[in-house]
């Protein structure tokens, strides 16, 4: 029984294939969400909405074939996973999270801690990327991919460093006022950091992970082949979540100003 | 409460975390103390075999004698069969990735032989079609079972072994069972090295240099090119 997507190293088959593992995870998130109680009246649906876009992203990214050709097959897939688990679904998951929520955090002292030493911007901003740079290392790569539990770790690493990531833009931070220029800036600076993983993706003469260049083909495409389209997902991917953050918060910064201005 | 959110453990997460990145898998570190050992990434033969010859049916229909035909070259001859969905294209395609790569003066001294275990669905046209697709310089051999075999037995090989088909109904979708090592041979028709299945595209890269170097002899006049039409 193959409970989460992991490279197997048999010949890919577009027959569809269970990975229960998944599919617990993503009923136990929804759980927990709709455990956590309604929003207040108006921001019902929208949350909701916004919730349950994240977690149908999740899903689409983890299980099968989006999970099992990224898991084992294709280096450009395995970076799709990682956009729409690291930079899509996190955003999409905060949002759906209800205001009162953030007032029981406040309320507990030794969470409120955590969270605002784990949401600091810096410290988001640091870990995420070192994350990105670990789990896209080839040698990680190559030691988790072959797993279920190293595969779920990956993923797991992913999601929780976009949460973190994405918590300073998205929701409020304990203790600490995040004005939109330094949101804005921060997306910039993350929008920067990434190319260096993309570089080496997208110019390396050889390809870095034995994962995808000793995995049983698909088409016609090459082992380099894939790992540029691999090098060019993640930074068109994330550039088009980035930027699109980046206007949102360019809009709302200007709609503040204007009522403030008109006030 | 105070040690959780200290900087000193957030900063010894993130070291370790960046540990983590410089680890190699189990896999590398053994080709390295190859390579530290012999100098090759590949299994070098602590003697060499051979000479190595056998005369099959090239994909163009003609007669094909090994030591003739491959003579003052690196020769990469592997058995496999067209129909493999893994391992025989995965092999071809990263060696045809790396000839591509290296020096012409090296890669026009290299030929890699691809020699069927699949006689019966492999014919001269198969191979033409299938390995074209790959490299149009690899040589694609065909024969009997008996020749193959004899050819796969002087090589210290275990026989290739068909499987039964996985599905009653479709008999001609079976899978072969074949070694799957890539085997080095010199330019005097001798085996030097093994590059078993996972041999990587940089292992290839770093070998195939020194191997022409080594084992093929710079006097010899230019191989002819590669042989398909």
């Amino acid at each position: 029984m193959q409970w989460w997507c992991a490279a197997q190293g048999i010949p890919w088959s577009w027959s569809w294939r269970a990975y229960p593992g998944v599919w617990l995870f993503i009923v136990l998130v929804t759980l927990i969400y709709l455990r956590g109680g309604r929003a207040r009246e108006g921001e019902f649906s929208r949350q909701r909405l916004a919730f349950a876009a994240g977690i149908l992203t999740l899903w689409a990214a983890l299980d099968w074939p989006i999970g099992a050709l990224g898991s084992g097959y294709l280096a450009s897939v395995h970076m799709v996973q990682f956009v729409l688990i690291a930079l899509v679904a996190p955003p999409l998951l905060l949002l759906g999270v209800p205001g009162p929520w953030f007032v029981r955090i406040a309320d507990r002292r030794l969470l409120s801690a955590v969270l605002a030493r784990l949401t600091h911007p810096l410290f988001a901003l640091i870990l995420f990327n070192v994350a990105v740079a670990v789990t896209h290392w080839p040698a990680v790569v190559d030691g988790l991919m072959a797993s279920q539990l190293g595969s779920f770790a990956i993923d797991m690493a992913w999601l929780g460093s976009g949460i973190l990531m994405w918590w300073p833009i998205v929701c409020p931070v304990p203790k600490r006022r995040f004005p939109y220029p330094l949101k804005i800036g921060y997306l910039l600076l993350n929008t920067v950091l990434n190319t260096a993983p993309y570089a080496f993706l997208t110019f390396g003469e050889l390809p870095f992970y034995a994962t995808y260049e000793l995995a049983p083909r698909i088409g016609t495409i090459s082992a380099q082949g894939d790992q540029r389209v691999a090098g060019l997902v993640m930074k068109l991917g994330s550039g088009v979540v980035f930027w699109t953050a980046i206007g949102i918060l360019f809009y709302r910064w200007w709609r503040t100003e204007e009522a403030e201005t008109t006030a | 409460m105070a040690r959780l959110t200290s900087p000193r453990w957030l900063a010894g997460v993130l070291l370790l975390l960046a540990l983590t990145a410089c680890g190699r898998t189990d896999a590398e570190r053994e080709t390295l103390a190859r390579e530290r050992e012999t100098g090759y990434r590949g299994f070098l033969l602590p003697e060499s075999l051979g000479p190595v010859d056998f005369t099959l049916t090239d994909q163009r229909g003609e007669v094909f004698t090994l030591r003739d035909r491959t003579a003052g070259r690196l020769t990469l001859l592997f058995f496999g069969y067209t129909h493999c969905p893994d391992i025989c294209p995965v092999h071809l395609a990263n060696l045809a990735a790396v000839l591509e790569d290296l020096p012409y003066q090296t890669a026009r001294r290299i030929q890699v032989v691809f020699v069927t275990t699949d006689p019966e669905r492999d014919d001269a046209a198969r191979l033409l079609d299938w390995l074209g697709r790959i490299d149009r310089s690899f040589v694609g051999l065909t024969g009997t079972p008996e020749a193959i075999a004899a050819a796969q037995t002087a090589l210290a090989l275990p026989e290739a072994v068909r499987m039964p088909p996985v599905n009653p109904e479709r008999p001609d979708d079976y899978a072969v069972g074949h070694a799957s090592q890539v085997i080095a041979i010199d330019g005097d028709g001798r085996a030097r090295a093994i590059y078993p299945s996972g041999t990587r595209q940089a292992a290839w890269l770093h070998d195939l240099p020194r191997l022409v170097s080594e084992f093929v002899d710079d006097d010899e006049p230019p191989p002819e090119a590669g042989s398909l039409p």
